[in-house]
């Protein structure tokens, strides 16, 4: 039988002294693939659960090693140009020969498989500043729930070390991968983000009915959640949608706290280094 | 009540505000009076001993030197009429001023103005008289050939000024006052030997003069009062007449008697020597006792005190250290190292902290000057009211207080020999030199050693790679070495050969302060020079150290590491071929450089091959020190801090392995990781410097840490801190300061990203690296940020 601490998933990114997911100073731990596609979501590199390449043209130097190394020709050097690099991402089969070569590391992969145990190694460096501060580890992405297991080993792992756990969900998931991991977090992070089901359906790409089913599911159990809305302009952060939603958490429990999370101004780069078009 | 909320409301008063104003308008003049005085004395007694030259020098300035009060100050006493006056001491050396007296009102940093008839005075009477006769003089005549062959390598310090970084034994001072320890002077002169017989005549004739001087404000605050008519002012000046009678006779009883003792104590002491930074170290347990007496008598409230306590946080301005041109670039701001330390443990290991503590910070809050320079201390029993108020006070932007932490500091000076309860009262010293209080000669700054300019002369044969020059052992070339052990081999060599060097210039150094710089002013408060009967310099104080500054361990970690990593282990970079290209500055290869910054692992990640990579060799270079004894028969030991030095240490330095560009700066600190390679975040920072064995380092470290103001901008975020704080006394890491950056930073980084990669940013509901933000959001942070700057 495979052990916990072997069992394997995709992250795209570990946060030490993380500060604003949590109590205390935390490590961030974002795992890889969404179902949902939110058009201001601030981490896109977080969304498909395929890793694939992206660069940062702000530390390239354009020295081309990257486009000889490219045994798929997808690379070619713009002289002149701001974006130094060029990526054809449809003969680029993520070889990953520029990102071993490039000296400034601009070309990296935008995620990397690795295992409980490896989570484990990175996030116990910092038990001695989660005991001062009463943090510890948030999961988060990505949408953590979208490797159940992998996102329950390592909260079964975090509590056998005493490791104060959270997890930041949109909670659009099956009831099973709450199943999963619940027994193990000591805080729900829950992302609401619009209230009507159609609207949340043209934003996120898919309607709100399992997200209200399951956090009624969670609040019942009388898990410790925090709700947080993204304020997104004339998206989220209208009155009538962040009524909606602070009647819709009242109505579940009482004792449920809201967090209005201001919006990322960074996302725009991340979408220019993925290469996709940023909507917002 | 807690006592932070107690303090919280209290504003500086008007009088505080305006005095505070007054010194920043107030214009810096070159003061040559005390120097012709110390000529006459000089030329009137040239065949007495020198320490009854140098006595005699003080006690006839101690008496002459015009005085001044300001009506409004509380605390009075200064070294010159003027407030920031340039004083030159020429028994130490003058020949910078020689060069530089005409463009001191113009030089770009620190300017001082200077009148026409000094400049007629120092050339016609002081210039000519002590040519050849200085300790600078004396230290070239000797031994200046051999300093300036290594100079590129270690710096030998001390040369043209007397030795500071002392604590002296305030405590005493207080409790017998100039009076009290005069009688003891005279006491142990009745009954001295032959060879004690100077020392402690000149003690006395220095104790002596001190109480004249304090008399002597007695007298014109008198006066001043005599002919003023605004009610309060007068009442003031009475009151300081009083005081001051008081002290010059009798030890002080009450708060401000106290506060105004210690000033008269740093000044006396800036004018025996122009040293930098002797400091006042805990004041908030040795003043404690009045505080709490007057307070329980009802002679004074906290209101009070606190003004008593900003004045004297606005003294520790009025004197400035005028340094050269040279040196003034890198210590700009006058930089004095009035430290004062707070909070930290008792002898029997209780937690310190009292209301005074809370006082002090508060006046820093206030006052936000770059003197006094206030260092608190934290224990794993610090009470989290003072972790709090901490937190809040750094908040402000100032950089202070500084953290030291005494799990970490008592263990390393006990290793150095000193007493447990000795290490238990231990303060730092200038700016984050350890020392115990009044019974230590601490020599701290005795020479830097520049670890990365020994590597890269181990790579190149001995040859300076900016100049060719041969200054090292032939010990090969990088391509001579065929394992990396090798290479390690031919370090220890180089570094052998020059701390054998050092050492013997360091002795020089200190054999030339005994002769010119015996200080009998300061031997009356360093335990144990009376009981002895030998003076300070001469090895009287109960300790005797000296420093050595090991730099950079983050430079040669990071370029140990490429050369392990990707030289002779992965043999990606071809060794020959690597050399040239140090030697061209990686001129046109700019991918080779990124290389080395990028696929090798940097010191301050925590990565624990490198950072042991990088304690390795500070430890072979603590080993090597212990070796030797200094003159005064005390150890040599290590300091990792280089306060700014590692910008012109760095200018000594060719290209290094970690792809650092010929002639930039070092990493910052001591122990800071180089800037913008910690990619990380704090934590990992503090959890590589912890490898850095610190227990060796007794002389003192320094890290330097950097966050933004809206760090501490909710309560939330700054708990979060705090813990950080609190997290830090749990590790085997002496120092740790903040920077709590301002706008100025901020648009430099967006111009130098590389250097500033590892500053975090909170953005919005986050936080981000600075550097990897779109310019345009940059620009807007950068606005957005303005109300959190300092002052």
């Amino acid at each position: 039988m495979e052990q916990v601490i072997e069992k394997k998933g995709i992250i795209f990114k570990i946060k030490r002294f993380s500060i604003h997911d949590g109590p205390g100073i935390r490590t961030s731990v974002f795992l890889k693939g969404c179902p949902l596609n939110c058009i201001w979501c601030h981490s896109p590199e977080g969304i498909s659960q395929n890793i694939s390449i992206w660069y940062n043209s702000n530390l390239c130097i354009g020295c081309g090693q990257c486009v000889k190394a490219c045994p798929n020709v997808a690379l070619e050097l713009i002289s002149g140009a701001n974006n130094q690099i060029n990526i054809d991402r449809e003969l680029c089969n993520i070889s990953g020969d520029c990102v071993r070569i490039c000296p400034t590391n601009s070309i990296q992969f935008t995620g990397s498989v690795t295992d409980v145990s490896g989570i484990m190694s990175e996030v116990e460096k910092d038990i001695l500043y989660f005991q001062k501060s009463g943090g510890g580890v948030t999961l988060t992405g990505g949408e953590p729930l979208s490797q159940p297991e992998f996102s329950a080993g390592i909260l079964k792992e975090c509590r056998k070390r005493n490791i104060h756990t959270a997890i930041e969900t949109s909670l659009f998931c099956g009831k099973n991968a709450i199943d999963l991991v619940s027994d193990n977090v000591d805080l729900f992070l829950i992302d609401l983000k619009i209230s009507d089901s159609a609207a949340h359906r043209v934003y996120t790409g898919k309607g709100n009915e399992i997200i209200r089913g399951n956090f009624h599911y969670l609040a019942r159990q009388g898990k410790n959640i925090i709700v947080r809305i993204p304020l997104i302009k004339n998206i989220t952060d209208t009155e009538n949608n962040i009524n909606a939603i602070t009647q819709f958490v009242a109505e579940t429990r009482k004792d449920i706290m809201i967090e209005k999370i201001s919006y990322n101004p960074l996302a725009e780069n991340n979408y220019r280094k993925l290469g996709i078009p940023f909507l917002l | 009540m807690r006592m932070t909320e107690k303090f919280q409301k209290l504003n500086p008063t008007l009088r505080i505000q305006v005095l505070r104003q007054k010194t920043l308008s107030s214009e810096r003049y070159l003061s040559l009076e005390q120097a012709k005085i110390i000529t006459r004395v000089y030329q009137e007694n040239e065949d007495i001993p020198v320490i009854l030259k140098r006595a005699k020098a003080l006690a006839q300035s101690l008496m002459e030197m015009p005085i001044a009060i300001d009506p409004q100050e509380l605390i009075v006493g200064n070294r010159t009429p003027d407030i920031r006056a340039g004083v030159v001491f020429p028994e130490a050396g003058i020949s910078w001023l020689g060069n530089e007296l005409g463009s001191l009102p113009d030089r770009p940093q620190d300017p001082f103005n200077v009148r026409q008839e000094d400049i007629i005075c120092f050339r016609e009477i002081i210039e000519p008289f002590w040519q050849g006769k200085t300790l600078e003089d004396d230290i070239y005549r000797s031994f200046g050939e051999q300093i300036s062959e290594i100079e590129k390598v270690v710096k030998i310090n001390q040369k043209d000024h007397a030795q500071g970084h002392i604590s002296p034994k305030t405590e005493d001072w207080l409790r017998y006052g100039p009076s009290g320890l005069l009688k003891i002077a005279e006491d142990k002169l009745s009954i001295a030997t032959d060879d004690q017989k100077n020392f402690y005549e000149s003690v006395s004739v220095t104790l002596r003069a001190a109480c004249k001087f304090i008399k002597r404000y007695s007298v014109l605050a008198s006066e001043l009062a005599e002919d003023q008519a605004e009610v309060s002012i007068k009442h003031n000046l009475k009151e300081i007449s009083g005081i001051c009678e008081k002290l010059s006779e009798n030890p002080p009883s009450t708060f401000r008697e106290a506060l105004q003792s210690v000033w008269f104590l740093f000044v006396i002491l800036h004018m025996e020597s122009n040293a930098s930074s002797f400091s006042p170290g805990r004041m908030d347990q040795y003043l404690y006792p009045f505080y709490i007496s007057d307070l329980n008598s009802g002679k004074i409230d906290y209101t009070e005190a606190l003004e008593l306590i900003d004045s004297l946080f606005i003294k520790f301005n009025h004197i400035v250290y005028m340094r050269n041109l040279h040196s003034a670039k890198y210590f700009a701001g006058f930089p004095i190292g009035f430290n004062i330390t707070i909070g930290g443990q008792k002898k029997n290991w209780d937690d310190a902290t009292n209301e005074l503590s809370y006082l002090i910070l508060k006046a820093q809050d206030h006052i936000r000057f770059p003197q006094p320079n206030l260092t608190a201390r934290l224990h794993k029993g610090s009470p989290d009211e003072f972790l709090n108020e901490c937190s809040r006070v750094i908040g402000l932007g100032t950089g202070m207080p500084q953290i030291a932490n005494d799990e970490s500091i008592m263990p390393a000076l006990e290793s150095a020999g000193i007493s447990n309860d000795d290490s238990s009262d231990y303060a730092l010293v200038g700016c984050v030199e350890l020392s115990t209080q009044g019974n230590f000669l601490g020599w701290s700054d005795a020479a830097m050693f520049n670890l990365v300019k020994v590597l890269e002369l181990t790579l190149n044969d001995g040859k300076c790679m900016l100049t060719s020059k041969q200054i090292g052992l032939n010990t090969g070339y990088l391509h001579d070495y065929s394992e990396f052990r090798d290479l390690e081999t031919a370090y220890q060599k180089q570094i052998d050969f020059f701390v054998h060097k050092m050492i013997e210039a360091c002795e020089v150094v200190e054999k030339c302060h005994q002769v010119h710089l015996p200080s009998p002013f300061l031997s009356s408060v360093i335990d144990d020079c009376i009981m002895r009967g030998t003076d300070v310099t001469a090895g009287g104080a109960k300790y005797n150290l000296s420093g050595i500054q090991a730099i950079q361990v983050a430079n040669v970690a990071d370029s140990l590491a490429v050369l392990r990593k990707l030289v002779f282990k992965e043999k990606s970079i071809e060794k020959e071929h690597f050399l040239n290209e140090l030697l061209n500055n990686f001129q046109d290869n700019e991918p080779l450089r990124q290389k080395c910054i990028n696929h090798s692992p940097k010191y301050g990640n925590d990565i624990a091959w490198v950072d042991e990579t990088g304690n390795e060799w500070i430890e072979y270079f603590a080993g090597r020190l212990k070796m030797y004894r200094n003159l005064r028969g005390g150890a040599y030991h290590m300091g990792l801090y280089t306060v700014s030095a590692h910008v012109p240490m760095g200018l000594n330095v060719g290209a290094t392995p970690d792809g650092r560009l010929a002639q930039t700066p070092l990493a910052d600190g001591g122990l800071s990781p180089m800037y913008g390679r910690d990619r990380n975040g704090p934590t990992a920072v503090l959890n590589s410097v912890k490898r850095i064995n610190s227990r060796i380092a007794s002389n003192g470290t320094l890290l330097n840490m950097k966050f933004l103001p809206s760090l501490f901008d909710s309560e939330t975020d700054r708990e979060k801190f705090t813990s950080l704080l609190k997290s830090f006394t749990a590790l085997p890491v002496h120092h740790v300061q903040f920077n709590v950056i301002t706008n100025e930073e901020l648009i430099k980084a967006k111009a130098d990203p590389e250097s500033y990669r590892d500053l975090t940013i909170r953005v919005a509901g986050y936080t981000a690296y600075f550097t990897e933000l779109a310019g345009d959001l940059q620009d807007e942070i950068i606005k957005r940020t303005t109300h959190g700057t300092g002052y």
